[in-house]
């Protein structure tokens, strides 16, 4: 496996390591814009607007998330279609249980496989510069993965009580809402507020091809070289994006809501520690609980007056005729044999870039995870040189995943020849952003007792690393880097829309030209793409457990 | 307060004062506590400790919960600084010695813990062998992680406890009795002068916790090593140790000869009443 990605690794770099150091002073005055960003009055009113645009977008986004997802989570949940336990055995009647179940996973496997740019594009089409376009490209796609994971979390859920209540007659949606549902809830509650973190990050991307908000404002003031609002505005993303961690921490640490469900991987933290952390702040959660539900409440109210939202454009006359017309233009796919040999030959440039993104991503957000994690075994022992280490490593991850990958894309383009490099680095720093702080919560939630045990008996500090952190903590990181990968290729999709190669710039192209039946076809093996490395990826997860 | 004379064949040690021991190694006790106390916060887990463990002895520490057990080993094994008072292990005061030496004297003492406090994902040879950390330079660490050094040391501490074959198995696919087996064969890896027991039994059904302290009582006698070992069941440490400590509330309440430990003297540690619900639960 790494001897796989590592020669794809060098295949990649081997076609285009090639910089260009005539960008270097652009990319230097950039990173020096960072000191002084601008704060004339009425760009800070600017970027206010904005931000308030891309949080709207994200909240909307999230909030047609998961009410798909309860929805199609409850749909496509094995406990639903499971028939009431009656006398006979249960292997028996599977057949008729498991067709419909298959059936309604492959329903919600299609938006998922599309990233939500593409969406964004597709709907623009149908429905015009609309605010609703924002809200849909980001709620279908994550309500589609939203469903899934709550569908597995309502699975795991031990089902003795729904079985009894249903073995006593009881309906199945009522049996659901008194006995899964009160069970899964902190796990479906704790994956919402994932969903909303990743959702602030997608509405400002989708900014970038023409939303508005954040994204767009980055777009506007990269063209026009305006180095001191490009920051401004990074600034306040990290602010936004910081805020949203925050919260969805505090949340998940504090109350009792449990850690596991972070990227609906399996456990983070540990079954002791989420006990106590459920009996020290049984009081303390509810309040936290029910303020964070007025919270999202006034901006859900907020989101939609600021956006203007308008539901009855989705039944106008206008987007079903456009629907159906693009519908009639998009078939049959393109699909000769010279389309079909291009689109063999992208899809392994994707493939290569979403390695790349993946390895590179996983080794930086491992090294910054244990620099952030310094303290963890040395307890009050950590030292001023570790704590400053810390705290400029979480600096630098924030900046990483608050810069969307198209734009981290441009400014690599400063100093790299063009082409699928600087397209599948910037997807790299993106991912290394989002990869460390999943990662340094691992370390962070991780026993000491074993580090200390062997500290004790007069181990060195690197050598109860290498003994108690290190074999704990690397498999969990491969299966999140695995992880990482599923979600990196369908990003190259956008940094493909500026230009930097794969069926992402393909796509882009074709859209642009209006020709929707080789767009068909470059979805298709984009979704096929996808769905291969997702099948590769969890085989291989579940292997690693 | 019963007090009864210690006794027991340490008396001359006993004797002695302070100093002279101190600055005399060869004949230092293993452990040596003077007036030594843990606070947490405003409560103090353990106070006005005097202790003296030499050579081949087999101490219990008995008392209720929340007593102070667990932080007087703790003490022991240098993982906890004393708020009052002086530690010393083999005659060295671990509060002014350098870090070098105090990992060097750590290393001599080793600690099995009730949970094992093993590295799950390991192969059982690793987990051993990280009894050997503190003699090993981190270059060999790592190289024994990549392929296992001095197997045969591993293999023999297994067999000691008798769970040979299990060597290149994953810890926790072991049962709970396997893995405290794996705990003490990485203690026995160590070659300590001393070895500490937090409630190594605790956890085990009546059959498993005898044959583990005739283990741990049969791993102190070979090589008269000192035994320190924490106990909720007197019966066991009257079975298998030969001096018993009882602590109450963080305070030594009685440390006398196995022989010497009267019914009245356990019955009066273990009472129960209002305050020591009060204050005992704080301070495990």
């Amino acid at each position: 496996m790494l001897a796989f990605a590592g020669s794809l690794v060098h295949a990649g770099l081997g076609s285009q390591g090639t910089l260009n150091p005539a960008g270097w002073p652009q990319l230097r005055r950039f990173l020096a814009a960072a000191a002084h960003p601008a704060t004339s009055p009425e760009f800070i009113r600017l970027t206010l607007d904005a931000t308030l645009t891309t949080l709207a977008y994200a909240v909307l986004g999230t909030a047609v998330a998961v009410g798909i997802g309860v929805v199609g989570g409850v749909a496509i949940s094995e406990s639903w279609w499971r028939r009431p336990p009656s006398g006979r055995p249960r292997r028996t009647g599977r057949a008729g249980e498991v067709g419909p179940w298959l059936a309604s996973r492959l329903v919600v496997s299609l938006p998922r496989g599309v990233h939500e740019a593409v969406w964004g594009l597709a709907l623009v089409t149908i429905l015009g510069l609309d605010p609703l376009v924002g809200v849909l490209a980001i709620g279908v796609p994550y309500g589609a993965v939203t469903a899934k994971v709550y569908a597995e979390l309502l699975d795991e859920t031990p089902t003795g009580a729904f079985e009894a209540l249903r073995t006593a007659g009881v309906g199945r949606l009522r049996a659901l809402t008194y006995t899964l549902a009160p069970l899964a809830f902190p796990d479906m509650l704790s994956y919402a507020f994932y969903r909303f973190e990743c959702a602030i990050r997608g509405a400002a991307i989708l900014g970038i091809i023409g939303a508005g908000g954040l994204g767009f404002q980055l777009a506007l003031s990269f063209q026009s070289l305006r180095y001191d609002e490009m920051w401004t505005l990074i600034y306040a993303l990290m602010a936004v994006c910081g805020l949203a961690d925050w919260w969805s921490t505090a949340l998940r640490r504090r109350s009792a809501l449990p850690p596991r469900t972070i990227a609906g991987l399996g456990d983070v933290g540990d079954s002791e520690q989420r006990l106590t952390g459920a009996t020290r702040s049984a009081l303390g959660r509810d309040r936290r609980l029910h303020a964070s539900a007025a919270v999202v409440v006034a901006l859900v109210v907020v989101s939609l007056w600021h956006l203007g939202v308008d539901v009855s454009t989705l039944w106008a006359p206008r987007a079903q005729r456009l629907a159906s017309e693009m519908a009639a233009s998009s078939f049959p796919p393109d699909l000769g044999v010279e389309e079909l040999a291009r689109l063999v030959v992208l899809s392994l440039q994707t493939l290569e870039m979403s390695v790349i993104a993946a390895v590179v991503a996983s080794l930086a957000g491992t090294a910054m995870a244990f620099v952030i994690a310094g303290g963890v075994e040395a307890e009050q022992r950590a030292g001023v040189l570790q704590r400053v280490g810390a705290g400029a490593a979480r600096g630098l991850l924030l900046v990483c995943r608050a810069v969307p990958p198209p734009v981290g894309a441009l400014l690599l383009l400063f100093v790299l020849l063009p082409g699928p490099l600087p397209g599948a680095l910037a997807l790299a720093v993106y991912n290394a952003g989002i990869l460390g702080r999943l990662m340094a919560e691992v370390v962070e939630n991780l026993d000491p007792a074993p580090a200390r045990a062997l500290r004790s008996q007069g181990a060195s500090a690197p050598q109860a690393f290498c003994y108690a952190i290190l074999p704990r903590t690397l498999p969990r990181f491969a299966a999140f880097g695995l992880y990482r990968w599923e979600v990196a290729i369908r990003e190259t999709v956008v940094v493909g829309l500026v230009g930097a190669g794969g069926l992402g710039r393909l796509l882009a192209q074709q859209l642009a030209a209006f020709d929707y039946r080789g767009a068909t076809a470059t979805l298709a093996a984009l979704v096929v793409l996808t769905v291969a490395v997702d099948m590769v990826s969890s085989s291989v997860r579940r292997a690693l457990r | 307060m019963i007090r009864p004379d210690p006794g027991g064949g340490n008396r001359g040690i006993r004797n002695r004062s302070w100093r002279q021991r101190e600055s005399d190694p060869g004949t230092a006790p293993v452990f040596s506590l003077r007036g030594a106390g843990v606070r947490f916060g405003a409560t103090w887990a353990l106070e006005g400790v005097d202790l003296e463990v030499g050579a081949g002895e087999r101490v219990a520490l008995v008392g209720p919960s929340g007593a102070g057990k667990t932080t007087l080993l703790s003490l022991l094994n240098g993982s906890r600084r004393p708020t009052a008072g002086r530690v010393a292990v083999l005659g060295r005061d671990l509060a002014t010695v350098r870090p070098s030496e105090l990992r060097h004297l750590q290393r001599r003492v080793g600690t099995v813990h009730q949970q094992h406090h093993l590295v799950g994902p390991l192969r059982v040879v690793h987990n051993v062998n990280a009894g050997r950390l503190g003699e090993w330079s981190l270059l060999e660490a790592v190289r024994s992680l990549i392929s296992p050094t001095d197997v045969a040391a591993a293999e023999a501490a297994l067999a000691r406890v008798g769970i040979a074959e299990k060597l290149y198995e994953r810890t926790d696919t072991l049962s709970g009795g396997q893995q405290q087996r794996v705990a003490l064969a990485r203690v026995l890896v160590q070659r300590p002068v001393a070895i500490l027991g937090d409630e190594p039994i605790s956890s085990l059904d009546p059959a498993r916790a005898e044959e583990v302290m005739q283990l741990l009582a049969g791993l102190a006698g070979d090589a008269g090593r000192a035994l320190v070992v924490s106990l909720h069941a007197v019966e066991h440490a009257l079975r298998h140790c030969n001096r018993l400590v009882g602590l109450r509330q963080g305070r030594l309440v009685f440390d006398a000869a196995a022989a010497e430990v009267t019914p009245v003297m356990v019955e009066e540690l273990y009472r129960i009443d209002q305050s020591t619900d009060e204050h005992g639960e704080g301070a495990a």
